[in-house]
């Protein structure tokens, strides 16, 4: 826990805080600009992520001619899917290390969000001890919660829930490739559905904070991955085997 | 991904329970016609006999919780951040749920449901405002026929000690500070305020009016004033100690007045013979001149400080985190003043603020405990913990 706080916990935590302070006392603001931080810091991850992405959209006219050639032999189909990403130096699984990169961030950023606040008592206490000697820091204490008609600290707001369930929704739909076989299909369409609905339901268990900072960073997300990858991706792709009106 | 977002939502859920939990809390002991009062971390208020250690009564303090996305409505014990205030047969303690409470120890001991009126009890509830809470964490002030209570919605509450009723309630603070978490002080008519954004306010205690005079400082104030002739003695979160004049825009001086200190000024400061006894998260204790603002002495206890030093027949009494407790003799002439004369160990946290009487130091420990010290001679007397199973 010590060695947590010292290398990850703490440094985000002062971070917030000090940038809270220079923009004007605004800790909403402060959310936006780590995550800008963030972004910018995972940015040779999330690059890699993104022309993963652009080579899988390209080479989708091939993956749908494996699946007419071997659409009955799923082993056969996918060997030949295994084969075409190594030579296209594709890894489908690569979307993963940003996730992971960020998770750690996610923690430090929900525990500084609680700390920084000051929701409690305890947590005032608790913070005096994690802040570093920086005036700039000290003088910003305590911090304004309220942002946008939001209260960062404060849990259960739907409508932030919506944005964050709704901006994942797009990101998810303009990164997943259409199934391969109608079982994978009936599969991607849950997760589709099952990942915003978590992070939405995430979005009201979390202080508003946290919920500010997956929103801002699917956000970013999105804007990037539309001009890396040069559009929408699969957003208005239409699923094969989604039945076509007659 | 997925498996992230079901290892949050497991978070969520391992972190939602109700029931009989400790709930946290550090109200600190009182003590009263050899009676300890003291408000436990599971949100009772418990009375105990201080030759017999017996517990005379204990009442539980429960609200209902929300329970947030998962959980349904619960009844949970309450938080007691506030030192009971003993005020002849009445007992009146503020908890972090927004409720006052007047329990008399008449009632309490024969354990009948509360509240009697005929024993002059009665409950308050704090106002909700919005999505304010009504946190009540700052210690309640009496002065006269009246309560004053501040809250987390940042609002200043004048009660009728007697009956509870509402005198006034003063919004002055709420819309531009934030919550109070700070106990207010009196001094003849006016009440003195101080916020965590760093303002201090003067509000006529009869009225709950704004007087002409405010303070603002650069950094908000931790502590609770402390008012001392015409001066108000508070600590900051810029690490510093301030002395105020009343009615001054400028403070006397500030303490330190270059390098700031190792931490926060979190508990409020003792006066004694025109010195100021301030204690510090950085673990230390400064003796400062009340007048210039000059360090007489320091003394470093190595953990951080965070309850109130208690001063009885000359002898200062300091309890850090780590479970020390300091005894040092103002009076000394032929000693260091700033060498503790006793060093105790209770073996766990002391946040909470403490009593003495009698040469013996009343102190609730972190471990739900109560401590007894003999300062004088420096060692335990006694210590007994405040689980229901030890109770009668």
């Amino acid at each position: 826990m010590a060695v947590w706080n010292l290398i990850i916990a703490n440094p985000v935590l002062n971070v917030l805080v000090a940038l809270s302070h220079v923009l004007g006392g605004q800790f909403g603001l402060a959310i936006i600009a780590l995550t800008v931080i963030v972004r910018l810091i995972t940015w040779p991850l999330n690059k890699r992520q993104l022309n993963s992405t652009k080579a899988l959209q390209e080479m989708q006219p091939k993956i749908q001619e494996l699946q007419k050639k071997y659409g009955k032999n799923q082993q056969k189909l996918q060997q030949e899917m295994m084969k075409l990403y190594k030579e296209a130096g594709v890894n489908p699984l690569g979307c993963l290390w940003p996730m992971l990169v960020q998770f750690p961030i996610w923690i430090a950023l929900y525990q500084a969000i609680m700390s920084a606040l000051a929701a409690t008592p305890e947590s005032l206490l608790g913070l005096a001890q994690r802040l570093y000697s920086w005036g700039i820091v000290n003088q910003a204490i305590p911090l304004n919660s309220s942002f946008l008609g939001l209260d960062l600290a404060a849990r259960g707001n739907i409508v932030l829930a919506i944005i964050v369930g709704g901006t994942m929704w797009v990101q998810q739909k303009m990164t997943q490739a259409p199934a391969v076989d109608p079982r994978q299909e009936s599969t991607s369409r849950i997760m589709l559905l099952m990942m915003p609905l978590m992070f939405g339901l995430l979005s009201l268990s979390f202080p508003a904070g946290l919920g500010l900072y997956w929103a801002v960073s699917t956000v970013i997300g999105i804007i990037t991955q539309y001009f890396v990858t040069g559009g929408w991706g699969y957003l208005k792709l239409r699923s094969p085997f989604q039945p076509t009106a007659k | 991904m997925f498996l992230i977002a079901v290892g949050l939502l497991s978070l969520v859920l391992v972190s939602c329970s109700g029931g009989a939990q400790a709930v946290g809390g550090w109200s600190g002991t009182a003590i009263d016609d050899g009676v300890i009062y003291a408000g436990t971390r599971d949100g009772r208020l418990v009375a105990v006999n201080s030759s017999t250690r017996d517990v005379l009564w204990f009442f539980a303090i429960v609200t209902t919780s929300s329970g947030g996305l998962s959980c349904g409505p619960t009844s949970v014990a309450a938080a007691i951040y506030t030192t009971p205030i003993v005020d002849t047969d009445l007992i009146y303690v503020g908890t972090y749920s927004g409720q006052v409470l007047a329990l008399s120890t008449v009632a309490r001991s024969q354990n009948l449901t509360f509240p009697q009126q005929r024993y002059g009890e009665w409950e308050w509830y704090c106002p909700l405002d919005g999505a304010k809470s009504n946190a009540i964490v700052a210690d309640l002030a009496m002065s006269g026929d009246a309560l004053y209570v501040a809250s987390s919605n940042g609002r200043v509450y004048s009660l009728d000690k007697q009956f509870g009723d509402l005198n006034w309630e003063s919004k002055v603070l709420d819309e531009r500070h934030g919550k109070l978490w700070t106990s207010p002080v009196i001094q003849g008519d006016t009440l003195y305020g101080s916020t965590l954004d760093g303002h201090i306010y003067a509000l006529s205690a009869e009225t709950g009016e704004l007087l002409g005079w405010s303070f603002e400082a650069g950094a908000g104030f931790a502590s609770s004033p402390v008012i001392h002739g015409d001066t108000l003695f508070v600590g900051s979160f810029d690490r510093r100690l301030y002395a105020i004049e009343t009615g001054s825009n400028v403070s006397r001086w500030r303490f330190p007045e270059e390098e700031p200190a190792g931490n926060w000024f979190w508990a409020s400061p003792i006066i004694n013979e025109g010195i100021v006894y301030a204690v510090c998260l950085d673990g230390r204790l400064y003796a400062v001149e009340a007048e210039t603002g000059e360090k007489e002495w320091e003394f470093d206890a190595g953990s951080a400080i965070v309850s109130s030093p208690v001063l009885t027949d000359n002898l200062l009494v300091v309890a850090d985190e780590s479970g020390t407790v300091y005894v040092f003799d103002l009076s000394a002439q032929f000693v260091d003043e700033a060498v503790p004369l006793k060093t105790i160990s209770i073996g766990t946290a002391v946040k909470s603020s403490f009593c003495a009487q009698d040469g013996l130091a009343y102190i609730r420990g972190q471990d739900n405990s109560i401590y007894v010290v003999d300062i004088e001679r420096g060692e335990i007397v006694d210590g007994w913990p405040l689980s229901l199973a030890t109770e009668k």
